[in-house]
């Protein structure tokens, strides 16, 4: 049980990164209309946001952390990925977030630190 | 700005240095796909084409502007006193006997003789130098300054209109002797005109043009009005149907004395004037009747004298009222007492002594002035010699001497010429006043061909004139009543110093060319009543007739040498 809980400790929880993440956009995207101005400044705040509940976490763990904010206009988006890393230990979580006005994608890659 | 606000995010570890350079295991991991957002068309219904899109781009290096100032520097300007200066610090200059002292000192040092002398040779070309040429003097000050062109000129200042709607012709002007008052008398002597209204004359004091200081109130129309040049407050007037009539200003408008019918003029007594007595009470009228009368004012009852103006050839022939001549004009002069002259109706001139005991001392000189009434008689203040009338269309200046015509005249006018006078104070003035209105100035002295001054007082014609004795006023009487207060520009009113010499030379040489005319004129008739009667003559009277000829002549040939004289003395 120890084992698992310190494998619990050590591995890549995907729920618990999403909470994380959804939680934040929602605080700074919130019902906000897409505003080509204001978009750098929310970016910035959710990043920091995220980043510093990730390290909370306090798991031996590289984040790598992309946001994508797209105006809903008509036009699609297609992203794709593809990894060459340690299947076992390593990481990744997407979170889609949309409201009327805009889409917000934001993937974190979480690298594990070799113990 | 915000990325270097990051706080900072550190995670530390631990690990065993055996643990270092552990060989990884990576395996693939396929693509997959992120984010899968399908094209929806029916959101760009929302949006539109920005079209066009301004977006400014300026590729270009960027400069800051920055600017810099020197510091000023403050001028002033100001004088120096210069005060004997050089003093040393320590010597009090208020103190005679120390700066004596430093004086002395001064004095006796050997650069000191150098340096005065090397000054001294400055100052001497300095001082020469002022000396020769005085650079503050004003230039061309010692030369007179040229008189200034002559512009003459003349104007209305006041206008006097016949209170009431009535606008009956002036027949006469008079001034107070002293010149404050005006006294004008109207009459319309048209007898056609059914209005026999009282005609009332009126005393104006100049000052006041809206209504006149007095209105006199005779019991005919007035046809001539004079103050009393030795009381003031004294008129006498003659009126219409030839009574004379006295009036005391003082005393209101109503007459104080008018003479009883029976004994006045037969026709309208057309002129009054004073005459120089003791008493100053008494003047003379004259009237188209033919007669002149003499009148006492304390006694109006009867005339005192009276005389006939019927010219007779012989002392024989009397005088008789049917063949006398109507007067239209009287002239008196007080320096003249005895002598008085009658301008007639025919155009004749006729000198009068009231002392004469026969008919031909009584009115010894004649002259055939104009071809209608003589309107106009009067004698230079001046050159009481010379006198001037007015009639038909011209003025005439006449000398005393010269009987068969007249020295100097104007040219016949276009208009009737209704009266005139001279000025009082410039002597060689003539006022004239003509039919259209005019007021015309002719100077004998600047212009004798043309009046140097015209001036058109109003449209009707004008009737009277008489000069103020100050000279720059003129008082003009109209048709319609109305009497116009013109001024002369002072050039009219004021006489050089060598007006009266000028032309005493213009009025001696005018006269001498008429006897000289007359003489010749003489001389001519002469000759044709010989050829005619065939019978000779009195050699006396030819040889009297030669003599005139050739003194006249004799003078001629000195006045051309004389003047031939002066131009060859010139050049030399």
């Amino acid at each position: 049980m120890a084992q698992d809980e310190d494998e619990e400790d050590l591995s890549f929880n995907v729920e618990e990164v999403q909470n994380i993440v959804r939680d934040n956009i929602e605080f700074c995207l919130g019902g906000n209309t897409y505003s080509h101005s204001r978009v750098p400044q929310w970016i910035t705040v959710i990043t920091e946001k995220t980043l510093t509940r990730l390290n909370k976490l306090n798991k031996p763990f590289k984040y790598i952390m992309r946001i994508t904010v797209t105006q809903k206009n008509g036009s699609g988006l297609h992203t794709a990925a593809a990894y060459f890393w340690d299947i076992a230990t390593d990481g990744t979580c997407t979170v889609r977030w949309e409201n009327k006005y805009m889409y917000c994608i934001i993937n974190i890659w979480a690298l594990s630190l070799q113990m | 700005m915000e990325k270097t606000d990051k706080s900072e995010i550190t995670y530390e570890y631990t690990k065993r240095r055996k643990c270092f350079g552990r060989q990884t295991l990576f395996t693939d991991h396929g693509p997959e796909l992120n984010v899968n957002i399908p094209p929806n068309s029916a959101m760009y219904k929302n949006y539109i084409l920005r079209n066009p899109v301004n977006v400014s781009i300026q590729n270009t290096g960027t400069m800051s502007e920055h600017w810099v100032n020197s510091v000023r520097a403050e001028y002033t300007s100001s004088g120096v006193n210069h005060v004997e200066g050089g003093w040393p610090k320590d010597i009090n200059t208020n103190d005679p006997e120390a700066a004596q002292r430093y004086r002395r000192k001064i004095e006796k040092d050997d650069a000191y003789i150098h340096a005065v002398m090397h000054l001294g040779h400055s100052m001497e070309h300095n001082i020469l130098q002022n000396n020769a040429v005085d650079m503050y003097q004003i230039y061309y000050s010692e030369l007179s300054s040229i008189p200034p062109v002559e512009r003459s000129s003349c104007h209305t200042v006041n206008v006097y209109r016949e209170p009431g709607s009535a606008r009956r012709p002036i027949r006469s002007l008079s001034w107070q002797a002293d010149g404050a008052r005006l006294a004008s008398a109207h009459a319309d002597v048209n007898f056609m005109r059914c209005a026999r209204s009282l005609q009332f004359s009126y005393i104006w004091d100049i000052e006041n043009a809206n209504a006149p200081e007095l209105v006199i109130t005779p019991p005919q129309p007035l046809l001539d009005l004079q103050y009393n040049p030795r009381d003031q407050h004294i008129l006498v007037g003659g009126l219409m149907n030839g009574q004379v009539g006295c009036w005391d200003m003082r005393k209101g408008s109503e007459t104080i004395a008018l003479c009883p019918p029976h004994v006045a003029h037969r026709d309208l007594a057309r002129n009054v004037l004073f005459i120089n007595s003791k008493t100053c009470a008494e003047f003379f009228s004259a009237s188209p009747d033919g007669v002149v009368k003499w009148w006492d004012i304390r006694n109006m009852n009867e005339p005192t004298d009276s005389m006939i103006i019927d010219a007779v050839r012989t002392n024989n022939d009397t005088q008789c009222v049917e063949n006398a001549l109507g007067i239209s004009a009287l002239e008196y002069e007080p320096t003249i007492p005895t002598r008085f002259m009658v301008g007639t109706e025919t155009g004749l001139v006729i000198g009068g002594n009231r002392k004469g005991k026969t008919p031909l001392e009584k009115l010894p000189s004649k002259y055939e002035a104009h071809l209608g009434p003589v309107y106009a008689l009067q004698r230079n203040p001046t050159f009481l010699k010379n006198f001037l009338t007015v009639g038909d269309w011209t003025a005439r200046v006449w000398s005393e001497d010269c009987r068969e015509s007249s020295i100097l005249w104007t040219y016949p006018h276009r208009t009737k010429l209704t009266d005139g006078a001279w000025n009082p104070i410039r002597f060689s003035l003539l006022l004239v006043t003509q039919w259209d209105g005019c007021l015309s100035c002719w100077d004998l002295l600047r212009r004798r061909s043309a009046p140097i001054v015209t001036a058109q007082l109003c449209d009707e014609p004008l009737l009277r004139l008489r000069p103020h004795e100050g000279g720059l006023l003129v008082a003009c009487g109209s048709s319609k009543g109305t009497i116009y207060l013109a001024e002369l520009s002072q050039n009219l009113g004021t006489a050089d110093k060598n007006d009266k010499q000028l032309l005493t030379h213009i009025l001696e040489r005018e006269n001498k060319r008429e006897r000289i005319l007359e003489a010749r004129m003489r001389e001519l008739r002469l000759k044709m009543r010989q050829e005619r009667d065939g019978a000779a003559h009195a050699p006396d009277d030819a040889a009297r007739r030669d003599a005139d000829l050739r003194d006249a002549a004799a003078d001629y040939c000195l006045a051309v040498a004389e003047l031939q004289a002066r131009q060859h003395a010139l050049p030399a």
